[in-house]
């Protein structure tokens, strides 16, 4: 007898339903079900049942996936993120696995506590105020993704900007307009104690209370979080009414970055408010 | 200064000033790459984690967890030989890790399926009529009721998954894959009355 000829068993029938035979095998068993009605039925019920379970599985997941839209939004923002990080030299470095290189390295390290041990307290002090304010900077949610969060303006003269009512400078964004930033920015059951819903270029500089200006800032975010922008943007609107800076200025350098704009005006690497913090933490050390 | 202009200007457009030179720099070749990868795999992933009972939000972030991973994967010039393989790989490993941290809460899902499968009875007499809609949770309760490597292959294999990925996501041999989707299905036949 062929092997043609033989009845196939559920296992060959199923790999050869999902093309994963041989393709001498497959051609053999293209011969058989051509000639054989028993096995070409059991192949009909092999895939009626794949068919069922493909449709059952699909309709019972289906209803449950959220528009793409929020979440591709959210994943762009991330990776231009990402992308804007440079890659970590150290990551490099820790790739190879050559002795010499890990003599170096060891040599490297050894030299570089050496210098710490003997660096004085000032030194060691602004360079961890440094490393911090490298470190925050790169916070996550801290500053808006701006393809979503462009910044938007009106048409006001320094004098509308300096004569707004105070509830006017900080108004708050209505419930509605907060869920829709964040379906834009694909947050899913964002609890309201989680972020502030702020703007980008705030009233008092004449930033507007609509999609392109606002953005979730998270609480968690430790050091450049909502209260230090809070100060910025005063003392940007100070500056501003004293005539100590061009209106369209401030909002550029607010909406561009506003971190680097904290920098730029209160000439400093760190919150002012963390950097005290940090001071009198490390006046506590002992001096060695 | 700029001149004097009405405060009630109702066109609010948005900010172009240096904003757009900082800001618009293009995405790389690896980003659009990732963003391409997300619009053709997101759903079969989303529904893949989602039919471990974890609840859509946690999916949501495991999802975007998993193309954040591939980004950094592909930028640090790492293989790229079958990335449908090793997305859902990640995608499952995340899965399970977060079904692990929600366990009350799929213990109690699991709960509501057993009650589900008690109330579902499997073997229908011939004369019984059933709506495609009870046929359907009568199948999937039977896939529920499978071991879960046998529940993995499946659900792989309805996403468009060949035997040799579905190894690779599973840590699996060919021939297990194989030979777990015939016992599937075998099961599934018998459920269905066919």
């Amino acid at each position: 007898m062929r092997s043609e000829d033989l009845h196939l068993s559920d296992h060959e029938l199923l790999q050869a339903a999902d093309g994963e035979l041989p393709a001498r095998r497959a051609s053999q068993i293209h011969v058989h079900l051509a000639a054989c009605w028993d096995c070409r039925a059991r192949m009909a019920e092999i895939e009626a049942t794949i068919g069922d379970f493909a449709r059952g599985h699909r309709q019972a997941l289906d209803p449950q996936l959220p528009s793409i839209d929020g979440p591709r939004a959210l994943l762009r923002a991330q990776l231009a993120e990402l992308a804007s990080k440079p890659v970590s030299p150290w990551r490099q470095l820790f790739r190879f696995n050559s002795p010499v290189r890990t003599a170096a390295l060891v040599g490297t390290a050894f030299l570089l506590f050496f210098v710490a041990a003997m660096a004085s307290k000032f030194f060691f002090q602004n360079s961890l105020r440094a490393a911090n304010s490298a470190m925050f900077t790169s916070e996550r949610g801290a500053v808006p993704n701006h393809s979503l969060t462009p910044g938007a303006t009106r048409r006001v003269t320094v004098s509308d900007v300096c004569s707004l009512p105070r509830e006017q400078v900080i108004a708050e964004v209505s419930a509605p307009l907060r869920q829709e930033v964040f379906r834009e920015y694909g947050i899913v059951n964002a609890r309201a104690s989680d972020y502030e819903i702020d703007y980008l270029i705030a009233p008092g500089l004449g930033g507007v209370g609509e999609i392109h200006n606002l953005w979730p800032e998270p609480y968690s975010s430790p050091i450049w979080n909502a209260r230090v922008k809070d100060d910025l943007e005063e003392h940007l609107h100070e500056m501003v009414c004293a005539g100590r800076l061009d209106l369209a200025t401030a909002q550029g350098d607010i909406a561009t970055d506003w971190i680097a704009a904290y920098k730029k005006y209160f000439h400093t690497d760190t919150p002012l408010t963390f950097s005290s913090r940090l001071t009198s933490a490390l006046n506590s050390l002992p001096l060695r | 200064m700029r001149p004097a202009a009405s405060i009630t200007d109702s066109n609010h457009l948005p900010f172009t000033g240096a904003s757009e030179a900082t800001f618009s720099a293009k995405p790389s070749d690896i980003e659009r790459e990732v963003m391409e990868l997300f619009e053709q795999f997101r759903n079969p992933l989303l529904r893949y984690s989602l039919s471990f009972g974890v609840p859509v939000h946690d999916a949501e972030e495991i999802i975007q967890e998993v193309f954040l991973a591939l980004f950094r994967h592909l930028q640090s010039g790492r293989s790229r030989k079958n990335l449908r393989g090793w997305i859902f790989r990640v995608t499952h490993n995340l899965t399970l890790k977060q079904r692990h941290a929600n366990q009350r809460s799929f213990d109690r899902l699991a709960t509501d399926t057993a009650i589900a499968e008690e109330q579902c009875d499997p073997s229908p007499s011939p004369e019984e009529h059933l709506s495609a809609a009870q046929r359907r949770d009568r199948l999937l309760a039977v896939v529920r009721a499978l071991p879960q490597a046998d529940q993995g292959c499946l659900r792989l294999r309805a996403e468009g998954l060949r035997y040799r990925e579905i190894a690779t996501v599973l840590g699996m041999s060919l021939g297990s894959v194989s030979i777990s989707l015939t016992r599937s299905l075998a099961r599934l036949i018998r459920a269905d009355g066919r």
